[in-house]
């Protein structure tokens, strides 16, 4: 088996075998969750639920993001904010805005988008990346995080940090040949895809969840959430 | 080892467990951010006090019982089922080192409500029944004397006729046809008696049809504080109970916050309530009958030393009455009331709420915390601190004695009725 191979394989029925047990896994614990059932709240509304969940989301996504130093937790957590901000940023910008993404997304829906300079995409992959070692050393060092961590966690840094870790040697042309490189930056992808639904990346979906309550529980209660 | 105990903290936490639990549950990334939001691990630096740690019972079940994710890590040994030993651990970390004051949840970027889900863990504490010992002694207290401090019928007539009689303030007891019931706290009767004769001054100042009830005479709930959902309908039950037998349009709930919350926020959702009645703070009553010209104040009464409010976490982080108190404020003493901050939704815990005062073993806890009320009310070189929670005050005049502060501690009813014109 030579890596052309294995770089066949990986594009092909490993990342489709990835993407099902990811679209199906996260399905599932959506379902699950769903299926646990809701009580309808029957407290009267001081305000209302709509603007607290509008207000919770613009601060949430679009100010506060960007401006964590206003936040007084930001005191003993600066690494986290500051780290956790830009590595959420620089995954964004490349994986919606990087070329080689842009023409992946273009064949799963059909339409593709300008992608950003190359500079700029290699100076948010170097960021992203330096932003996941920091975060990696905070974890291990500050007590909160020591304790809350366990094994899974660990595991989904991990699985994070490979993608960004061969993409970048990918598009920078290092060190290794180009169906090398691919087939692990592919192999990575497909285990991050893979553990998803098994761990806590899995937030970005249930964000949505907690965000939307918090906007609505401050609403009805007439709070800033 | 798990015993009969444990299973029934288990079975109580997978009957709350629904959508609502399990989303945010899900939602949880570990950033660890919760921590340096609550008072009692900014004061007292332990880890464990980390509110997302202390959902770590409700979560284990949860997961052990609903995700994959859960039963492999049981399966490799990476967790373990509950036991009775954990159950003690989490039972001194979520009854002692946290008021359930939610400030947790406005600092979580996920917007997880921490508060309300520590309060279902301590349910499942309550239904194991490894509650802490005064606590539970309280809520026995409450349950068969019908007041936590232990306040008799009989003690409760005699000290409304006292209070009736040295303040000359009429309290009209179970007057049928009355429009509001005004419901007190046994800490108002006993240790602040002057905020009972307060709101009675203010009321008939107002001409406000209203009364007091002898069977539905204790507002705090217990049960509430110790998340035994039996308990906190049975004493709410009391409540609305007299609420019925008066024909009254409304329940004014006195300067109690957990009281507050549970009578505005939980009630409808577990139990019937009576229709057509409303339930209203005593502070946003006040506040409603001099919005409406019912009272008069002397503008600038009480000018002169700096005076700062206290926000309760019940009554206004998850309140919403967080206008109406200043706006009071501001007509009483404009020139010397200042903000502390942090304030409103973001306010620090004065650290004796949801139970924790009531709990001996819990002292050391709750005036590291007020240490830092202390350097807020520094800040802003407060003589004077008002509020419109009755626990709130109690820790307040508690540990300023204990810390030998020279700040006066005042209710907001205390307050408006020494200003009526």
């Amino acid at each position: 088996m030579n890596w052309t191979n294995i770089l066949n394989f990986s594009r092909g029925p490993l990342l489709h075998v990835a993407m099902i047990i990811f679209v199906a896994g996260l399905s599932y614990r959506l379902v699950r969750v769903l299926l646990l059932g809701w009580a309808r709240d029957r407290a009267k509304n001081k305000g209302s639920k709509l603007w607290g969940v509008i207000v919770n989301y613009l601060k949430g996504l679009f100010v506060l993001p960007f401006i964590p130093w206003v936040r007084r937790t930001f005191r003993h957590n600066e690494l986290t904010f500051i780290a956790g901000g830009l590595f959420h940023l620089s995954l964004f910008l490349v994986l919606v805005f990087g070329t080689a993404h842009i023409l992946v997304w273009k064949s799963l829906w059909g339409f593709g988008w300008k992608g950003l300079p190359t500079p700029i995409l290699a100076f948010f992959s170097a960021v992203g990346i330096i932003s996941m070692i920091v975060l990696l050393i905070n974890r291990l060092t500050h007590p909160v995080l020591k304790m809350l961590t366990k094994f899974p966690v660990w595991i989904n840094w991990l699985v994070v940090f490979l993608p960004m870790i061969t993409g970048f040697i990918m598009a920078r042309h290092l060190w290794f040949r180009y169906e090398v490189i691919f087939s692990l930056h592919l192999i990575s992808v497909s285990l991050l895809l893979i553990w998803i639904p098994f761990g806590r990346i899995s937030h970005f979906l249930f964000y949505f969840f907690s965000k939307t309550i918090h906007g609505a529980q401050a609403g009805k209660r007439a709070v800033t959430p | 080892m798990k015993s009969q105990k444990t299973q029934s903290a288990i079975n109580t936490y997978l009957k709350e467990t629904g959508g609502w639990v399990a989303s945010q549950l899900e939602a949880c990334t570990r950033c660890g951010i919760c921590a340096e939001a609550c008072h009692f691990y900014q004061a007292l630096g332990n880890p464990e006090y980390a509110p997302i740690w202390k959902l770590e019972p409700l979560r284990r079940a949860y997961e052990q019982r609903f995700t994959v994710a859960g039963k492999l890590k049981l399966a490799l040994g990476l967790e373990k089922r509950l036991a009775d030993s954990d159950l003690e651990h989490w039972s001194k970390i979520v009854y002692e080192a946290c008021t359930v004051c939610n400030k947790c949840a406005h600092v979580c970027p996920m917007g997880i409500q921490l508060g309300p889900l520590i309060h279902e863990v301590r349910a499942g504490m309550a239904a194991a029944g490894v509650v802490p010992a005064d606590l539970a002694e309280a809520t026995e207290k409450q349950k068969t004397i019908g007041s936590p401090l232990g306040v008799t019928d009989e003690m409760w007539r005699e000290r409304i006729d006292w209070i009736t009689d040295e303040w000359e303030a009429q309290i009209p007891v179970d007057k049928a046809g009355a429009e509001s019931l005004v419901v007190f706290t046994s800490i108002e009767l006993m240790k602040f008696p002057d905020n009972l004769a307060a709101i009675a001054k203010i009321l008939n100042r107002a001409g406000e049809n209203w009364t007091v009830s002898s069977t539905g005479r204790e507002v705090v709930n217990f049960g509430y504080f110790e998340a035994d959902e039996e308990l906190t309908r049975l004493f709410m039950y009391r409540v609305f109970k007299a609420a019925e037998e008066l024909g009254v349009k409304r329940i004014i709930i006195s300067e109690c916050g957990h009281a507050y919350d549970a009578f505005r926020w939980a009630a409808p959702n577990m139990m019937k309530v009576p229709k057509g009645v409303d339930i209203a703070h005593i502070s946003e009553y006040i506040h409603h009958l001099w919005k409406t010209g019912r009272i008069k104040l002397k503008e600038g009464a009480f000018d002169g030393e700096t005076i700062t409010f206290h926000d309760s976490c019940k009554i206004q982080r998850r309140g919403g009455i967080i206008k109406q108190p200043r706006e009071l404020l501001r007509v009483l003493a404009p020139k010397s009331f200042k903000e502390m901050t942090p304030n409103k939704e973001q306010s620090l815990c004065c650290g004796g709420g949801g139970g924790v005062i009531s709990i001996k073993e819990a002292d050391a806890n709750r005036y590291a915390v007020f240490e830092m009320k202390i350097e807020q009310l520094q800040e802003v070189q407060a003589k004077a601190v008002c509020m419109v929670c009755s626990n709130c005050r109690l820790q307040f005049v508690d540990s300023v004695g204990h810390f030998n502060l020279p700040v006066k501690v005042h209710g907001l009813a205390e307050l408006v009725s020494r200003a009526l014109l």
